[in-house]
């Protein structure tokens, strides 16, 4: 048996739902089910080797090759960019980047420089530079519903899944920006060097979804 | 104020003995290879103007060069490759020269990476570039020193051809703005086939669409060319992957069992740039190309002459990274005496020391003023010859 092909989750909601999905084709998962506090597991009969890691590191281990896959938000990808082959759309893990504001405030009025807050500042940038619009744009680390309510900013770009944390703070979205979810990745020299393997799976995972 | 005098600026480093060592083999044996094919050595400026770099065919993002300007202000940049500033002296100083020429280098490019993101800003590079031919020897002959190059690493590899005409042919088809265009470019070039499926669709269910969705997924070996044939709407287009054919089955022969030659014909990187065969070359071990090339029949004539071109770059220092990581152990050069002078016999030892490296050996002088710290010294580094000059006929020599 050749090398096990090293795929990199996103802890939490995505890792679940991946492994979810490899159990469905079939594959035993038990190792990965049952961690402990483990961050590389073998799937042994597909031949993977499962690595734990952070949003972006995934990204960061699969751009490097030391992961040849990768499962992580569209989120993660339009913020982070990088050089790698975005090959499924794996449908979980679904919800939306959306601008949001007090209810009722008429962002788009007027001459001033709108200031937006967000943990996405890439994402936010290059949404209004499409717009033409000049923005400020304040990075903020935990939960980006405050800035507004401080009056810090004029609205901010999040994550939306419900929308049950706007409602119950005051705000609303007034757009969306971009549909999110997750997505599987290959580094561009193992798709080709372990053709055969990752089309494999891709297909089965295909067949499944 | 901070200062920053010991250590060097993000994504640059020192090289130190084997690390050395490693990349000036390395380098050795590319200039054997392209010497040995004819290449003539060609060294160019480490600045350039940015005006070489800032064509028609925007191929280096302003954000992505070093800036700095000359004594009277104007803008220079770090050469961030070296096909441009070669293309620039061919439509100048060799305008006059017999076709073709075939040119290589060996020397450092420079860009900016994102920081934290263990890239390097300083790349050492080598290539080729063969200009003045448009025939399909050419591509040969450049594909095959392709694979030699990668042959001389001792490791498996992978040479990946492409064409970028399949994908210029189609996208003519489509009537949509340079900016869809370069929007489906880009879905082709990361294998996103959610998002090309999605896009595409927009435009119309027809046989171009159809045939743009399936390109990224035509990779592989010759089944490849079967499975795309029955998908192109064009007899232009079925002509180029005739040829692309022909050229992937000639370089199989050439390659034989030591690596492989693959097929992507969703390689569409650099459209503004290339205009025929599209070559990258991968190495087991590590995590992006290493060699990257193609044919650019339109680029000097951006300079002002109007001739083909097809060459491929290497990063060396990627090259250099597998070699280490795969193990190999440089063959750092050995001492072979150390020469010993007492007090008052100095330049008889030298004299000594010379006559010795005359013979082949090499020979250190010794820099200590006790034979007990010299033998320590040969000890550590594994000198297994001392000789010491002390006037005596016969010199002492110790065999440790």
């Amino acid at each position: 048996m050749s090398k096990p092909l090293r795929i990199a989750l996103t802890k939490g909601r995505l890792e679940k739902d991946t492994v979810g999905l490899l159990e469905k084709l079939g594959f035993d998962c038990t190792a990965v089910r049952e961690k402990g506090r483990k961050l590389i597991l073998p799937v042994p009969d597909a031949n993977l080797e499962v690595v734990l890691a952070k949003a972006n590191d995934v990204i960061t281990y699969v751009e490097h090759g030391v992961c040849d896959m990768g499962v992580v938000g569209k989120d993660t990808i339009m913020e982070m960019k990088g050089k790698f082959f975005e090959l499924v759309d794996l449908g979980f893990g679904r919800c939306k980047f959306a601008l949001a504001t007090k209810k009722g405030y008429d962002f788009y009025s007027g001459y001033g420089i709108k200031t937006i807050a967000t943990k996405y500042p890439n994402v936010s940038r290059s949404f209004f530079e499409k717009k033409g619009m000049d923005t400020e744009i304040i990075k903020i680390e935990g939960s980006v519903e405050l800035a507004p309510l401080l009056e810090l900013a004029d609205g901010i770009v999040d994550i939306v899944e419900t929308g049950t944390t706007l409602k119950e703070n005051g705000l609303e979205v007034i757009e969306d920006v971009a549909p999110i979810s997750a997505r599987l990745i290959a580094n561009t020299v193992s798709l080709k060097l372990r053709q055969k393997e990752i089309e494999n799976l891709i297909n089965l995972i295909e067949e499944n979804l | 104020m901070k200062n920053y005098d010991l250590i060097t600026p993000e994504g640059t480093k020192d090289l130190l003995f084997e690390e050395c060592i490693i990349r000036r083999n390395t380098e050795a044996s590319l200039h054997r290879i392209f010497k040995s094919r004819g290449y003539s050595e060609m060294i160019t400026p480490g600045l350039e103007f940015y005006d070489v770099f800032n064509l028609n065919s925007r191929y280096f993002p302003q954000e992505n060069l070093y800036k700095l300007t000359d004594s009277k202000g104007r803008l220079l940049v770090l050469r961030p490759d070296s096909t441009m500033p070669i293309a620039r002296v061919v439509a100048t100083r060799l305008k006059d020269a017999m076709l073709p020429l075939k040119l290589y280098y060996n020397q450092t490019v420079y860009r900016t990476e994102p920081a934290l993101k263990g890239r390097s800003d300083e790349i050492a590079q080598a290539g080729i570039e063969l200009i003045g031919s448009e025939l399909k020897i050419a591509d040969l002959e450049v594909i095959s020193t392709a694979v030699s190059t990668l042959k001389s690493f001792g490791m498996k590899f992978s040479l990946e051809l492409g064409h970028i005409g399949i994908f210029k042919e189609l996208v003519r088809k489509l009537e949509v703005t340079d900016k869809v265009k370069d929007k489906i470019r880009k879905l082709i070039e990361t294998k996103n086939f959610p998002a090309l499926n999605d896009l595409l669709d927009t435009l119309g269910n027809n046989s171009v669409t159809n045939a743009l969705k399936k390109l990224p997924a035509l990779f592989g070996g010759i089944e490849v060319f079967d499975k795309a044939k029955a998908l192109m709407p064009d007899e232009r287009i079925k002509e180029i992957l005739d040829e692309l054919k022909e050229i992937y089955c000639d370089a199989s022969e050439i390659c034989g069992n030591d690596g492989e030659i693959t097929v992507d014909l969703g390689l569409v990187n650099k459209t503004d740039y290339y205009t025929g065969i599209i070559i990258k070359g991968y190495l087991q071990g590590y995590g992006s190309e290493v060699i990257s090339g193609g044919r650019y029949d339109k680029l000097i004539s951006e300079f002002g002459y109007d001739i083909p071109a097809v060459g491929f770059a290497i990063d060396i220092d990627a090259v250099s990274k597998v070699l280490v990581k795969n193990g190999a152990t440089p063959e750092k050069p050995m001492t072979d005496a150390i020469v010993y002078a007492e007090n008052g016999f100095e330049v008889e030892a030298l004299k000594k020391a010379q006559k010795l490296r005359d013979s082949g050996l090499i020979v250190e002088n010794a820099l200590f003023d006790s034979l007990e710290t010299v033998r320590e010294y040969a000890k550590e580094n594994k000198i297994s010859k001392i000789v010491v000059v002390d006037g005596k006929d016969d010199n002492e020599t110790e065999v440790l």
